[in-house]
């Protein structure tokens, strides 16, 4: 606990705006400043200016690479249009400088939310085909619209920058300001992946599915992220058209797009700043390759192809990789301590143990406001469901008093998991309806069923790798917050609290379930129980009304068994509802104050445990019968 | 607007499309057997073309000869494509794999560049350029042959497929690879071969629309990308779904320029791409995608 109060107050600065790594900014805006002085000629300037055009859409592209795992080769498009539209606005209309941006930067967001509606509701490379095939038509129609584009002979008489009474004419003067709009956007994203809504893309990135049943709206992060990330090209290419003052279509096509593509992978991508060495590194290449031409496109082919194939997060973080162990190594080597020794492995779960702290009544979940119906908790009502020709669910009825666990069991392939997914709003029923309280759950969204009171944990565990164990279970706080992208980006001081709030939170429950000695390792070093655990803490956060548990004594020995299910009991007696899927008979028996029994689809008993473990359906449904068929037959007779 | 063009536009358009449903079914067999969406593909059209142009024009081979060349040559650079690069990449995940293609997409682009310049070339029709009137429609000789492969190709695929062991190896791989695997099936050949046949047939592809549109280092991109659009209008993943696609891509793309605007001709199948993304993106053929947890 300490360890992880001193690294927070490390870590916390009331000042808005800055982020928590201000030292390395700090020291890169010195060197911008710096650099200047070992320029020769203007030359140099223009370079580092183009540099710092295809930086900023290379940030953009890499914080949408970050968030949803897809790649867009449109932002040559929106980079254009951001150019165009800001160009035909001055120079044809005569606006103001300021209204040509605003209104540039307002039509690439409009137009970049229609690109995203439709393609990012869709899993698959869809956005890539869509955002090229975007990207080809832009330019055609800037090649056609001669009237209003200049066509492919280009715009030319655009306006300098003018920053009030200032104008930006020169090298110079553009090198400072296009590196200063840079740093000033590098922060804002480095503040919003460093952020509650950052941690929630991170983890669409990863598990998209699991992320739905933590409450975020993952389908709305993703178009929020897209439309940002081509705001940013739109603003690369204002500055842009009003730097280099004519523009023409050849700028914007495909292969710029696919340059951008090539520095976010080769910095690495999701990487911040390796997106920036990536960048440097890239737009170098042809300033030093000036008599091969034509070499350039077969290079970046090459490049890409080779970074991907050998080093897929990115050469930057690769050669980092690599200096860090090797110097670990030497250090190691030098100080003659075998490596094996260091403090990594002490940690991993299998090493020391689990020390499972008993349940406490008190842990500090919150608890959920009363009733307002007296019926069941959970109610599910006549579900069918059917996958192409098989009818994976037929009639089922199921429901949930408070602080009742009712066990689903059948055979392998009955529809337990099915169920849940259900529940949970992943699959919508055929027919029937599922309600929670009065609220009717069916048809509703994964996320809002979730923040309507539904958590559930996974038959294999599910868990965000790449995040540590703190953060895994900040994810089940995410509903909790209320700052969104802007004031995440601004890092204000009430996203500040609100973080720290959630936070301190979140150590009190990693407490009363032993998880806070790990809480800043990643989630890989915990063993499979102690992954189970946080599942299933992380659920809680959600501080659901209904608990859906899927296999948790699936891979886990007796004694690991024996902590989950005293776990369990104590959440009965807080009043929560609790569903669960489980082959460990034994657990069943123990835990359950109800049982519903699934075969092929179908209810065929339901009761206490004595009751159930007395029926003869069950029992030929869990060792066979002679008359098999006919049990099933039977069933619908009880039933009816 | 004259209706008389109708005959004509209707014949270009089924024409077209027979190529991109060509370039369409190359999608779709990587698609089933890796899951992947082949970047490359446009740029197999392109060299299978230029391999043609080359052999032909420079070294005088005789056409009927360059063709198997060609079509082969392209094979094994699929294959050598998933070999290499995709095989070996130490990241299996999808996205990865996808821009490795966009990476060898680019590469070929490039060679093809450096190997050949950046002229647009062509090699003559087989048949002659005279066209027989038919209907009201002048049908050139290469449209007839371009139809005729199209036919063949899918009689070939479709006995491969449901009459030959490997062809039905092929579609288990591509229904559960885990499953094939446990069964004996070397799931990795499989894939090879299916990106070797996909080769071929974008190779195809670009031999045979060469002699009407002739061909350069770059005119895979757009080739391939409609090709693509094909095979989302049909439902990705689905051999009749891309044929079908490629054909209605093309009456469309033939008519709305004959009838609206040529000069933005090549924007409407990327419209349709995305309005078909928009309103059904399970294609015309494709079915719900059920996921397991």
């Amino acid at each position: 606990m300490t360890e992880i109060e001193r690294k927070e107050d490390r870590n916390t600065t009331r000042i808005a705006f800055v982020p928590s790594n201000w030292k390395a900014l700090i020291a890169f805006t010195a060197a911008v400043m710096v650099l200047p002085a070992f320029f020769r000629n203007d030359y140099f300037y223009f370079f580092f200016n183009i540099l710092a055009l295809n930086a900023i859409v290379v940030l953009g592209l890499n914080l949408l690479i970050g968030s949803t795992g897809q790649v867009s080769l449109g932002h040559a498009a929106f980079y254009g249009l951001g150019a165009y539209i800001s160009a035909i606005s001055s120079t044809t209309y005569h606006l103001p400088l300021f209204a040509s941006l605003v209104i540039a930067l307002a039509l690439v967001a409009l137009t970049s939310f229609l690109l995203a509606l439709p393609t990012l509701r869709l899993e698959g490379h869809y956005l890539v085909m869509a955002t090229l095939g975007f990207n080809i038509i832009i330019c055609i129609v800037l090649g056609q619209m001669e009237s209003i584009t200049g066509g492919p002979s280009g715009f030319p008489g655009i306006p300098k920058l003018r920053l009030g009474p200032w104008i930006i004419a020169t090298d110079r003067q553009f090198y400072y300001f296009i590196w200063s709009s840079f740093i000033v956007l590098f922060t804002l994203t480095l503040n919003l992946t460093g952020s509650r809504v950052g941690r929630a893309l991170a983890a669409i990135h990863e598990k998209e599915l699991t992320a739905k049943t933590l409450a975020i709206p993952t389908y709305g992060y993703k178009v929020a992220t897209f439309v940002l990330s081509a705001v940013y090209a739109g603003f690369a290419g204002f500055c842009y058209a009003h730097y280099v003052t004519f523009i023409s279509p050849k700028t914007f096509d495909i292969f710029y797009s696919v340059q951008i593509v090539t520095m976010v992978a080769v910095g690495g991508m999701g990487s911040l700043w390796g997106g920036l060495a990536g960048t440097a590194l890239l737009t170098s290449i042809p300033e030093l390759l000036h008599q091969l031409e034509d070499l350039q496109v077969l290079l970046y082919g090459l490049i890409l192809m080779a970074v991907l194939v050998g080093c897929p997060n990115g050469l930057f973080p690769a050669i980092a990789t690599f200096v860090t162990s090797t110097a670990s190594k030497l250090a190691g080597w030098i100080a003659r301590r075998p490596c094996e020794s260091s403090s990594a492995n002490s940690a991993k779960g299998e090493g020391r143990g689990f020390q499972p702290p008993a349940p406490e009544s008190d842990a500090p979940l919150p608890r959920r406001e009363l009733r307002s119906t007296n019926g069941p908790l959970l109610k599910l009502d006549g579900i069918s469901l059917s996958f192409g020709g098989l009818q994976a669910l037929s009639d089922v009825a199921i429901q949930v008093q408070p602080g009742e666990i009712v066990a689903l069991i059948g055979p392998n392939g009955a529809g337990k998991t099915t169920v849940l997914n259900l529940i949970s709003g992943l699959i919508e029923p055929g027919r029937g309806t599922i309600e929670l309280d009065g609220l009717r759950l069916s048809g509703l969204p994964p996320h809002r069923v979730a923040a309507a009171g539904i958590g559930r944990t996974f038959q294999s565990v599910q868990v965000f790798g790449s995040l540590s164990v703190l953060d895994n279970l900040l994810l089940g706080y995410h509903k909790n917050g209320r700052c969104g992208f802007i004031s995440a980006c601004l890092r204000t001081p009430a996203e500040r609290c609100e973080e720290e709030g959630l936070k301190i939170q979140a150590l009190e429950l990693l407490e009363s379930f032993g998880l806070a000695k790990p809480a800043l390792h990643s989630v890989r070093r915990l063993s499979l129980v102690e992954q189970k655990i946080l599942e299933i803490a992380r659920a809680l956060a959600l501080s659901p009304r209904v608990l859906l548990l899927d296999e948790p004594a699936g891979g886990l020995n007796p004694r690991e068994g024996e902590f989950l299910m005293r776990h369990i009991e104590a959440l009965r007696n807080r009043g929560m509802g609790v569903v669960l899927v489980e082959h460990d008979m034994n657990m069943v028996m123990r835990l359950a104050d109800r049982i519903y029994v699934l075969q092929q689809g179908r209810l065929i008993a339901s009761g206490t445990p004595s009751e159930i473990r007395k029926n003869p359906l069950v029992i030929a449904a869990y060792l066979g019968s002679r008359k098999g068929r006919l049990t099933a037959e039977s069933a619908e007779k009880i039933k009816g | 607007m004259s209706w008389s063009l109708i005959p004509h536009l209707l014949v270009a358009g089924i024409t077209n499309g027979s190529i991109y449903a060509l370039i369409a079914l190359g999608y779709c067999l990587i698609q089933n057997a890796t899951g992947l969406v082949n970047f490359a593909q446009g740029e197999f059209v392109m060299l299978g073309a230029m391999i043609v142009i080359w052999l032909h024009n420079g070294l005088q081979i005789p056409i009927p000869i360059a063709f198997p060349i060609s079509i082969l040559l392209v094979a094994a650079v699929g294959m050598a494509l998933e070999q290499g690069p995709i095989r070996r990449s130490k990241n299996r995940d999808i996205l990865t794999l996808v821009m490795i293609t966009i990476g060898a997409s680019i590469s070929l682009r490039g060679a093809s560049m450096m190997l050949w310049g950046k002229g647009a070339r062509i090699f003559p029709s087989i048949g002659g350029d005279s066209p027989y009137i038919f209907l009201d429609a002048a049908v050139l000789p290469q449209s007839l042959w371009i139809m005729g492969f199209s036919v063949l190709v899918l009689a070939l695929l479709y006995f491969f497929f449901h009459r030959t062991l490997v062809g039905k190896a092929m579609r288990a791989v591509s229904d559960n690879r885990f499953g094939a695997a446990l069964i004996g099936i070397s799931a990795n050949r499989l894939t090879a071969l299916a990106f070797a046949v996909s080769g071929s047939l974008g190779a195809l592809a670009g031999i045979l629309v060469t002699p009407i549109t002739s061909m350069s280092y770059d005119g895979g991109l757009m080739l391939g990308l409609k090709g693509f659009s094909a095979a989302i209008l049909g439902g990705y993943g689905s051999v009749p779904g891309a044929v079908l696609g490629g054909i209605v891509l093309g009456l469309m793309e033939s008519l709305g320029a004959g009838l609206i605007s040529s000069a933005y001709k090549d924007a409407i199948a990327f419209l349709l791409l995305l309005a078909i993304l928009f309103v059904r993106p399970a294609g015309l053929f494709g079915n719900v995608h059920v996921r397991r947890l």
